[in-house]
């Protein structure tokens, strides 16, 4: 894969909720290139060209970032505050995915700059659905810069 | 001759003896003189004296007197001649009388002198004494004037004193009505001393009580904070049961659910239809079981959660409310309601409570020819009581008491899908607010679901 062309960076622990998220992005006619990392360690490294990314073109930034909140290791808060405190990052739209919207944690996202949120429902026709609607939404507000 | 010689001599011895007692007079006189001269104080003296010189004097002019008489004798005796032996004789006699008289006069005189040299150093102590009387008289006489001073100042210090005594004297009584006012109030002090000393004691006892009290106090507010402690730690171990329930459990969920309509969509064609049935059955399950565990969510979250009250205007909300549940739930059951009363409530929650109430009447009537819900409120002893009544299938009174509880059900899935979440919660908010919530209902005959809010008054109070 080509780590310069990155336009979708889903940051997600579970396996499952990715293969669906990927799937209902797909099914919403979003094609565009997207890298699935598996905890916010790998994704801290991804966007700063670090560890494994080392000699990135970290200026060749996504268009959106879909990440999970609950992560081990560096979790999707960390990720997110750091995402957001650095100048090259921080005008990058993250939506927020969390398994319920009881989750306090939603309230701390926004406060630190996350831009939306999804609650990925049980019925997958309704996360398909929110998925492609507003991953579509940030993929079209953030036209490349020229 | 003889006779007329010694006459003679007798003649002039008489005239010397005149002459002699004339000098003598004149020495008297002046003694005389001497004493007039004598003070007032002399006079007993001057007086006596006064008296000899008289007597003198008069002896004197008898004297003279008998001398004239001698001399009328002696002319007689010149022109008698006759018998004046006897007569001579009785001269002689005379003479020595004289003489004799004479030397007592003298005498008398010596006397006398002797008197007035008395009498004149008396003078002259009396003059000393009179002196000293007079010195002393002057002294008397300023210290009469000193004494008068000290008599004036004495008088004013004494008018001074009769000022002051009157001044004591109405001090005097004043203090004795003090006096009486202070035995007066001693008396009323040593009865208050006694309240006092009745009161201290009942204080005691009370403060005794009073420590006893605060020892179980502190007993009981040390259970209560570990009470409280344990409830903190409870509630937080809900919390992350909550979280784990709702993270954990429902990633599981949404991969059986999501696998399954993956396979569903890509694989159908190949499944018969008995395969396509049992695929059905495993996403619908799957969402029941995400529904489920999202009210089993919400119920524990309204535990959790504070309230908010405002005035909410009921009719507005039933508004709101209907027009969620016709967006998602196929209703045809014609809905009453006019001019609802105010309620003090938390909207959001009050929202969830009219949402449940309604879909469950929709829901319980949906298999009515005609459904008819109707919703009213009335005002009842400080309480809003608002009533949700249906003419669906009711239910039998004997199990009125389980409409409430979590997943009690009084139908069956079959019949009426749910879990049994919903009155739950709602009797959960409604004791939220301090309010009652309760149902009547005969099966098949519909039924009737109450809430009471407190009044907007009594809140305010």
């Amino acid at each position: 894969m080509d780590n310069n062309t990155v336009e979708i960076l889903l940051i997600e622990d579970s396996m499952n909720d990715a293969e669906l998220t990927i799937r209902a992005l797909r099914q919403g006619k979003i094609n565009n290139q997207l890298i699935h990392l598996k905890n916010g360690a790998e994704a801290l490294d991804f966007l700063f060209g670090t560890g494994q990314f080392e000699g990135r073109n970290i200026s060749n930034k996504p268009k959106v970032i879909m990440l999970d909140l609950k992560m081990p290791k560096v979790d999707g808060l960390e990720v997110l505050k750091q995402i957001k405190a650095n100048e090259l990052t921080k005008s990058i739209p993250v939506v927020i995915l969390t398994s319920s919207k009881e989750h306090p944690d939603i309230e701390r996202a926004y406060s630190l700059g996350a831009n939306s949120y999804i609650v990925k429902p049980v019925e997958f026709d309704e996360f398909a659905k929110a998925v492609a609607g507003l991953g579509l939404y940030w993929l079209l507000m953030n036209e490349p810069h020229v | 001759m003889e006779k007329s010689l010694e006459l003679t001599l007798a003649k002039r011895n008489i005239a010397f003896q005149s002459e002699e007692k004339e000098k003598r007079t004149a020495e008297l006189n002046i003694a005389n003189h001497k004493l007039i001269y004598l003070k007032e104080e002399k006079d007993k003296r001057t007086a006596e004296l006064v008296t000899a010189n008289k007597e003198l004097a008069f002896q004197n002019k008898e004297k003279e007197k008998r001398t004239a008489e001698l001399i009328i004798a002696n002319k007689k005796l010149t022109f008698q001649n006759e018998g004046r032996e006897k007569r001579a004789a009785e001269l002689v006699i005379a003479n020595l009388e004289l003489i004799y008289q004479k030397e007592e006069k003298e005498k008398r005189a010596a006397n006398l002198i002797i008197a007035n040299k008395e009498l004149a150093f008396q003078s002259k102590e009396k003059g000393k004494r009179a002196t000293e009387l007079k010195i002393a008289n002057k002294k008397l006489t300023f210290q009469n004037e000193e004494k008068e001073k000290r008599a004036n100042e004495l008088a004013i210090a004494n008018k001074e004193l009769i000022f002051q005594s009157k001044a004591k004297e109405k001090r005097a009584a004043e203090l004795v009505i003090a006096n009486e006012e202070l035995k007066f109030q001693n008396e009323q002090k040593k009865k208050r001393a006694a309240e006092l000393v009745l009161a201290n004691i009942e204080l005691a006892y009370q403060n005794e009580e009073k420590k006893k009290r605060a020892i179980e106090l502190i007993e009981s507010n040390k259970e209560v904070d570990e009470l409280e402690n344990r409830v903190k730690e409870r509630t937080e171990d809900l919390e992350s049961f909550s979280y784990s329930v709702s993270h954990d459990l429902r990633s599981p969920l949404r991969a059986i659910n999501g696998y399954a309509k993956m396979l569903e969509e890509d694989y159908s064609t190949i499944l018969d239809t008995e395969g396509n049935r049992l695929l059905g059955e495993v996403r619908i399950n799957a969402k029941k079981m995400g529904t489920l565990i999202d009210d089993l969510l919400t119920f524990s979250r309204l535990g959790r959660k504070g309230i908010t009250k405002i005035n909410v205007d009921v009719n507005k909300l039933l508004e709101t409310v209907l027009s969620e549940i016709n967006q998602t739930t196929i209703n045809k059951a014609s809905i009453k309601y006019s001019k609802l009363l105010p309620a003090i409530a938390d909207y959001n929650l009050l929202q969830h409570v009219f949402t449940n109430l309604l879909s469950n009447a929709i829901k319980y009537s949906s298999k009515k020819e005609k459904p008819l819900i109707e919703i009213k409120s009335v005002l009842k002893n400080g309480s809003v009581i608002y009533a949700v009544s249906d003419n669906g299938v009711g239910f039998d009174m004997q199990y009125a008491d389980k409409l409430f509880g979590v997943f009690q059900r009084l139908h069956s899935e079959d019949e009426f899908s749910g879990t049994g979440v919903g009155l739950a919660i709602v009797q959960r908010i409604i004791h939220k607010h301090n309010g009652k919530v309760w149902a009547k209902g005969k099966e098949g005959q519909g039924s009737t679901f109450f809430i009471s809010l407190p009044d907007i008054d009594k809140i305010n109070h």
